[in-house]
């Protein structure tokens, strides 16, 4: 059972209406001064306890809208903001990236110098609390994953699907209201992949957290409650437009 | 888990890395160490000895550019003794010579009987007779050194002087010297009736006076002539000031080269870590942050090599001042104000190294720096 640092946001079923969380408008994302076109355009919205798979063929420019929602990049042209605030508009992103957004990465990104629980703790650091209750809450976290048993271990003691519930883990650190999963389950075989999306569909039901996952593989997408394709860095395919939910 | 861990684990990443650095950084410390401490000790033991003898002035002349000053005539002495605050006046003529196969060692000339000599307690034998020429007395360093003992010959320049008796002092560069009287010395080195110190030795009850005076007819019948205490005699010995100056620039070029280390090794890990980095921004932390790890990295290494550099140039010191070059001549300083110095100058090194990397890692952009390689 996934544990969670904060329950500010309701699960998605007991709230009165959804609610938008992210805005994409016109978001356009250019590299190699306007060479490479990424993103050609984007409108997007997320609501709140939302679980959205991002599909589409390589280079069509999933990963870098997941990149522009976590505020890791800046859009070239366009807009986005978060729970009605421009990003533009923030000057401290990296506290916003801590305290709203979890990110899960394919490879997993854990530092290998650290054990699991200290990677746990790694983006507590930037929130406060005590030593003891950062450690406390990293435990349960790990717990919650099932890895109670691994707490000491360092990454590269650890199995692939192992790392992953720790990266799990970590995301949900600082209770974020925003998930960010590229390509979760596609460095895993296919009984880890099936473990990490029921922790990560978990997390949304318990906590309402609301979860954007880029993926390949339309299992997973299946198991999300709306699906975006793109296509040449637009979106091409909207699955809200069937009205279907999780 | 605090910052402070992040921090620590990634020096244990590449451990031979590490330890390299560490050596780098260690032996540029105790350079500073060694020499620092080799410097402080010089002049310490030339305070010593004009401390032992009892000096209140010594009037050198100033002009003189070379090791040790130059002479002049010896008459002066008696001029100075005729003060009224004046209790003894003693000319002394010293110079580095090599006495047979031995290294340089320095040779005194005192004048015979005099104050000076009331310091120094016979081991062996007895002192030189007086007006008896070509007899000297050996500190038992020197003594040690040349392996000569009382009655034996020793070869100075052209002529060979019997050792009357062995000596020991309370100030270590004379327990290392040959003293013979004045006379004989001023012979050996073709300076008769010169000579490059006059010692002064002032009455108890009017020391001050006493020094005020007699600086007072150096600057109106004496110019070019200088009057220190035993202090300033030590710290304007020109050998001290040489020692002190090497000191200096070994200790700028050890931060320099070791600054340049220490950057190396930081940003080469910086560069490693570019992904990692990037992961640390991602998920929250702030640039400075990012910054103060990096610092922090830098300068745990460079205290860490600063500490290695102590002790290896506590251990150098101690096996320098056992060799036959420097034994009995001079003895190093070693406190806490010197390991403060050194800490201090590995702390600096590490701030000045890691200054840029921790920038660089600052200036990362988290999406770029998770698409590196």
């Amino acid at each position: 059972m996934v544990e969670h640092a904060s329950a500010r946001t309701q699960p998605s079923g007991e709230t009165s209406g959804p609610k938008t969380l992210v805005t994409v408008r016109g978001v356009e994302r250019e590299f190699d001064g306007g060479q490479v076109r990424a993103l050609r355009g984007v409108d997007l919205d997320i609501e709140e306890g939302e679980t959205l798979a991002v599909m589409g063929p390589s280079g069509c420019g999933k990963s870098t809208l997941l990149q522009i929602l976590g505020a890791l990049e800046r859009p070239t042209r366009g807009e986005v903001c978060f729970g009605g605030q421009a990003l533009s508009g923030i000057r401290d992103l990296s506290g916003f990236r801590a305290r709203e957004i979890g990110f899960i990465f394919q490879s997993f990104h854990l530092i290998p110098t650290l054990t699991a629980l200290e990677n746990v703790q790694v983006p507590m650091l930037e929130c406060g609390g005590t030593c003891k209750s950062r450690r406390k809450r990293a435990e349960g976290l790990l717990a919650s994953v099932g890895l109670e048993g691994r707490l000491n271990h360092r990454p590269s003691h650890l199995s692939g699907g192992e790392r992953q519930r720790v990266a799990v883990a970590r995301s949900l650190a600082n209770g974020p209201r925003l998930l960010l999963a590229d390509e979760p389950t596609g460095n895993l075989d296919s009984a880890n992949a099936v473990r990490i999306m029921d922790l990560l569909l978990e997390a949304h039901r318990r906590h309402g957290t609301a979860l954007v996952l880029v993926t390949h593989d339309p299992l997973v997408a299946n198991q999300a409650g709306r699906t975006v394709r793109m296509l040449d860095g637009q979106v091409d395919f909207d699955s809200r437009l069937e009205g279907r939910r999780l | 888990m605090t910052f402070w861990t992040v921090a620590w684990k990634n020096l244990l990443r590449r451990p031979t890395r590490t330890i390299l650095t560490l050596c780098g950084i260690g032996v540029g410390i105790a350079a500073v160490v060694a020499l620092t401490s080799l410097a402080r000790g010089f002049e310490r033991v030339w305070r010593n000895a004009y401390e032992a003898r009892g000096t209140d002035l010594v009037i050198t002349k100033a002009t003189s550019r070379s090791p040790l000053p130059a002479p002049f005539d010896a008459a002066l002495g008696a001029e100075f003794a005729a003060f009224p605050e004046v209790e003894g006046a003693a000319g002394l003529m010293s110079d580095l010579m090599g006495i047979e196969e031995s290294p340089t060692m320095l040779v005194f000339g005192w004048d015979y009987p005099g104050f000076l000599w009331d310091h120094l307690k016979l081991q062996q034998g007895a002192w030189p007779q007086r007006g008896v020429p070509k007899q000297l007395v050996l500190g038992f360093l020197a003594a040690e050194t040349l392996g000569k003992k009382v009655g034996d010959t020793v070869q100075i320049e052209f002529d060979s002087f019997q050792v009357t008796g062995i000596f020991e002092s309370p100030a270590l560069v004379e327990n290392g010297s040959v003293i013979m009287p004045l006379p004989e010395m001023q012979r050996v080195t073709e300076r008769l009736g010169q000579v490059n110190f006059l010692n002064l030795r002032m009455r108890p009850n009017l020391r001050a006076q006493g020094m005020a005076a007699v600086r007072a007819r150096l600057k109106e019948k004496y110019r070019g002539f200088n009057a220190m205490d035993a202090g300033e005699v030590a710290s304007r010995n020109t050998g001290v000031e040489v020692a002190r100056g090497m000191s200096w620039a070994t200790s700028w070029i050890a931060l320099v080269v070791g600054a340049f280390g220490v950057a190396n090794t930081v940003l080469m890990s910086v560069f490693e870590r570019t992904r990692e980095i990037g992961i640390l921004l991602a998920i929250g932390w702030k640039p400075r942050r990012v910054m103060a790890m990096v610092l922090i990295e830098s300068m745990a290494l460079s205290l860490l090599g600063g500490v290695c550099g102590i002790v290896i140039g506590l251990v150098a010191v101690r096996l320098l001042e056992r060799t036959e070059m420097l034994r009995g001549k001079l003895e190093a300083d070693i406190g806490l104000g010197l390991f403060g110095m050194a800490l201090g100058v590995s702390l600096a090194l590490g701030v000045a190294g890691g200054l840029y990397p921790a920038w660089r890692a600052s200036r990362l952009q988290p999406g770029e720096a998770l698409r590196a390689d």
